[in-house]
């Protein structure tokens, strides 16, 4: 009888394990999944359509994107030892800079949303740091993982970086960061970053 | 005989420091909906000093005690307890890839980078053009169904059972219920998992280093571990086992890279566009995605 009872219980935990399992998520889950779907949805508004919306629908999506991502803490983790050695002037210089590039970028690719599926696969919380984990399935069938790295501050999560499958971003600019500044110097990287800003 | 000799010469050549046994646990990956069960609280909010360990194969967080917290406002030395050892404290030296062939690499990757713009896109965008979308999906499902040796090998080689039943799972699914590969039927009931292992990855899960960056021209990005891995999977590779003739054998990879670039039309593109360095963002993505993919 015991032993009835017994695998009766295991049987009811392991349902109720495979019952919750959809609803681990976490507050930094949710975050993301927030901002992707706020944005999903400005890009799929039939309103927002086409080219002559193009402004409206940037902007919108440039709030959005705001809110959720730390362009000082990117800047700061980017630049690694060599942030220490600017004035306060030149962080926000920089800040602002690498922030309109990465938001370039974001928007471009956002701009192409072709009704690729989002899954979210996991998450890790340490302390004030979370891992949210994604997986992005194209329309031609490539699955693509992608990984937020958040910091909570401020009572907020808000990503530092993203690693797309397994390059973070945060690392890819920080070697060609260094490589400009050991090369040739600190300005020229700022000049660099100008140049490639105002690119269209 | 010479694959044995091959795997001999490539671990004398480059048997690194191959870091601790405790290290390399903790490189692990962490598996899916692994509790955490660190630090809580101020010890961990306050960015204190913290090693990780394995139990039962789950990364484990412990912070280290008598370790000044508050290290983490120090600009330039933020902790990221996500990278690998990416540890808190004092500037550590960057985690790049050896590149003493740059003047070489870069020359090649200017090369290549006309190949793509003015050769292998204009060609692909035709193909493209030609080929509906679905039936090029199709033929890349069956060549990547087609090189399930390599996979399979080198799943065992790197002791992953799981990953071989899988990989063979996925690709008797896949033969005979997906029309000889053309229809990836076990990505869609998602019945198998993925394991796309190759000799350089099985290499550095044995602790070889990836030796330096090598821009191959037409090929491209590898390293030095990676290139001897690649023609190592060669002996596996149905196509240039089944078939005779060089020629045919380089149209079928032709075919097979064209198609695959109809497909990618445009990564390259968004990578040039974010990057300040292309030739530094390529080299440096390349070696974080082979880390990433020899630590699954």
């Amino acid at each position: 009888m015991d032993v009835i009872r017994f695998y009766r219980k295991i049987f009811f935990f392991v349902l109720i394990l495979a019952v919750a399992s959809p609803v681990w998520a976490g507050v930094p889950t949710e975050k993301i999944r927030e901002t992707t779907e706020k944005i999903l949805s400005i890009v799929t508004d039939p309103d927002l359509k086409g080219a002559e919306k193009e402004g409206e629908r940037r902007r919108l999506i440039r709030e959005a994107v705001d809110e959720r991502f730390d362009w000082k803490e990117m800047s700061q983790r980017a630049l690694a030892r060599h942030w220490r050695k600017l004035n306060d002037v030149q962080k926000q210089e920089f800040i602002t800079l690498f922030g309109e590039l990465l938001e370039r970028t974001y928007l471009n690719r956002v701009e192409d949303y072709s009704g690729e599926q989002v899954t979210y696969m996991n998450e890790v919380i340490e302390g004030e740091y979370a891992l949210v984990e994604v997986k992005i399935l194209t329309t031609k069938g490539t699955e693509i993982p992608v990984n937020y790295k958040l910091r909570k501050k401020g009572g907020d999560w808000r990503v530092y970086d993203i690693a797309i499958e397994g390059v973070s971003l945060v690392n890819n600019y920080r070697v060609q960061f260094n490589d400009i500044i050991t090369k040739s110097s600190y300005e020229e990287l700022v000049k660099k970053l100008q140049e490639k800003v105002a690119e269209k | 005989m010479t694959k044995v000799l091959l795997v001999f010469i490539m671990f004398s050549v480059f048997s690194q420091p191959a870091p601790a046994l405790s290290e390399r646990e903790a490189d692990l990956p962490m598996p899916l909906k692994c509790t955490y069960n660190g630090p809580k609280g101020d010890a961990a909010t306050k960015g204190a000093s913290y090693t990780e360990e394995t139990v039962d194969g789950c990364a484990r967080f412990r912070v280290a005690q008598g370790v000044p917290a508050g290290k983490d406002t120090e600009e330039g030395a933020l902790r990221d307890p996500f990278a690998d050892r990416d540890k808190p404290g004092a500037d550590k030296p960057l985690d790049t890839i050896a590149d003493p062939l740059e003047p070489i690499n870069r020359a090649f990757f200017v090369f290549n980078d006309k190949l793509y713009f003015w050769v292998l896109k204009p060609v692909a965008k035709g193909y493209g053009a030609i080929v509906p979308q679905g039936a090029r999906v199709a033929l890349r499902n069956f060549f990547y169904n087609l090189a399930f040796p390599v996979r399979f090998v080198n799943c065992l080689l790197q002791g992953k059972g799981y990953g071989a039943c899988d990989e063979m799972g996925r690709f008797f699914t896949n033969t005979f219920i997906g029309a000889a590969g053309f229809i990836d039927v076990a990505t869609l009931t998602g019945n198998f998992g993925k394991y796309d292992e190759d000799l350089g990855q099985t290499f550095g899960s044995h602790g070889a280093g990836p030796g330096f960056y090598i821009n191959w021209p037409i090929f491209g990005p590898s390293s030095l571990r990676d290139t001897v891995g690649t023609v190592g999977d060669a002996f596996l590779d149905p196509i240039s086992i089944l078939i005779d003739p060089t020629e045919i054998i380089i149209a079928v990879n032709a075919l097979d890279l064209v198609n695959g670039t109809s497909l990618r039309i445009g990564d390259y593109e968004d990578l040039k566009k974010a990057a300040l360095d292309p030739y530094i963002s390529v080299r440096d993505a390349y070696y974080q995605n082979r880390k990433s993919k020899i630590k699954e």
